[in-house]
C-alpha cells in the first residue's frame, strides 16, 4: 500500500534564524535525512519526497461563481504547518511509523502518516 | 520549477453525493490529472485516506510516540495532492483552479517546492 508521510513543523523558530544559523542548522540536520532517504529508499526506490517552500510562500485557489480567486495562505491557520511529503509504497503501517519516526523533523514537529486511497 | 497543489474538503459534502454523483466527480479529479499528464505539467498525485486512518508519530527525547488520529482535527481536511511540473506560479493556479475542489467548497493550496541548492551551503 502507499503511504504519505506528511511532515509538520512549527515554521515561526526556523523563520526568526539568520540565513547563516539556518544554513548550519540544516546542515547539521542532513545525516538525518541521508539516514531516511536510503531506508525509505530501500523500502520503495520511486519514492517522492518534496520539501514544500515556507506557509508565508502558499497561495489559495478558490473558484466562486466560475471565477478564480487568489488569496495569500496557507489554508490551514495551525502552529505547525505541513512542510514536506514523502509518498511511499509501503509493506504495513508498522514500516511507515518505523521510517516516520526516522524523519529529523519527527524530533520537534509531528509526522502524520495517511495511507493512499485505493481509488 | 515544481509547485504542490494541497487539495482541502470538507469530506462530509462527498458522502452526501449519490454513488453517480461520486462517480462523476471522481472522474472529474482524474481528468485534471490526466490532462497535466498530457501538458506534461503532472509528476506525481494521489488521493489520501479519510482523516480517521491517519497515524501520528512524534519522537521526544528518543522515544517515538504513536497516537491514532491526523496531526489536527480540522473540518476541511488535506485530501489530496497534485504534484505539478510548471513554468510559472501562475500555470500552477491555472492547473489547481481546474481540481474540483476549488470550486466546491473546498480550497487548493498551492506552495513551491524548495530546491537542495539552498541546502548546500
Amino acid at each position: 500500500m502507499k503511504y504519505a508521510l506528511l511532515v509538520y513543523t512549527d515554521q515561526s523558530s526556523w523563520q526568526a534564524l539568520s540565513d547563516v544559523e539556518s544554513a548550519r542548522q540544516r546542515a547539521e540536520a542532513m545525516p538525518g535525512w541521508n539516514r531516511l532517504f536510503e531506508e525509505i529508499g530501500k523500502a520503495d526506490p520511486n519514492v517522492v519526497s518534496r520539501e514544500l517552500a515556507s506557509a508565508s510562500a502558499a497561495q489559495v485557489v478558490r473558484v466562486v461563481d466560475g471565477k478564480t480567486v487568489v488569496t495569500d495562505g496557507p489554508f490551514a491557520e495551525t502552529k505547525e504547518v505541513l512542510g514536506g511529503v514523502l509518498v511511499a509504497e509501503l509493506p504495513d503501517l508498522d514500516e511507515a511509523i518505523r521510517l516516520a519516526a526516522l524523519v529529523p523533523a519527527a524530533e520537534y514537529g509531528t509526522l502524520e502518516i495517511r495511507p493512499l486511497s485505493n481509488r | 520549477m515544481e509547485f504542490m497543489a494541497l487539495v482541502y474538503d470538507d469530506p462530509s459534502g462527498w458522502d452526501a453525493l449519490s454513488q453517480a454523483e461520486q462517480e462523476a466527480g471522481y472522474e472529474m479529479y482524474m481528468a485534471v490529472a490526466r490532462d497535466a499528464t498530457a501538458a506534461g505539467a503532472l509528476v506525481d498525485g494521489g488521493a489520501l485516506a479519510r482523516t480517521a486512518a491517519a497515524t501520528s508519530v512524534r519522537v521526544r527525547n528518543g522515544d517515538a510516540l504513536v497516537t491514532d488520529g491526523p496531526y489536527a482535527e480540522v473540518k476541511e481536511s488535506l485530501g489530496g495532492y497534485y504534484l505539478f511540473s510548471c513554468d510559472s506560479l501562475e500555470e500552477a493556479i491555472a492547473w489547481a483552479a481546474r481540481i474540483p475542489s476549488a470550486s466546491h467548497g473546498g480550497a487548493v493550496e498551492v506552495r513551491p517546492i524548495r530546491v537542495d541548492e539552498e541546502i548546500v551551503a
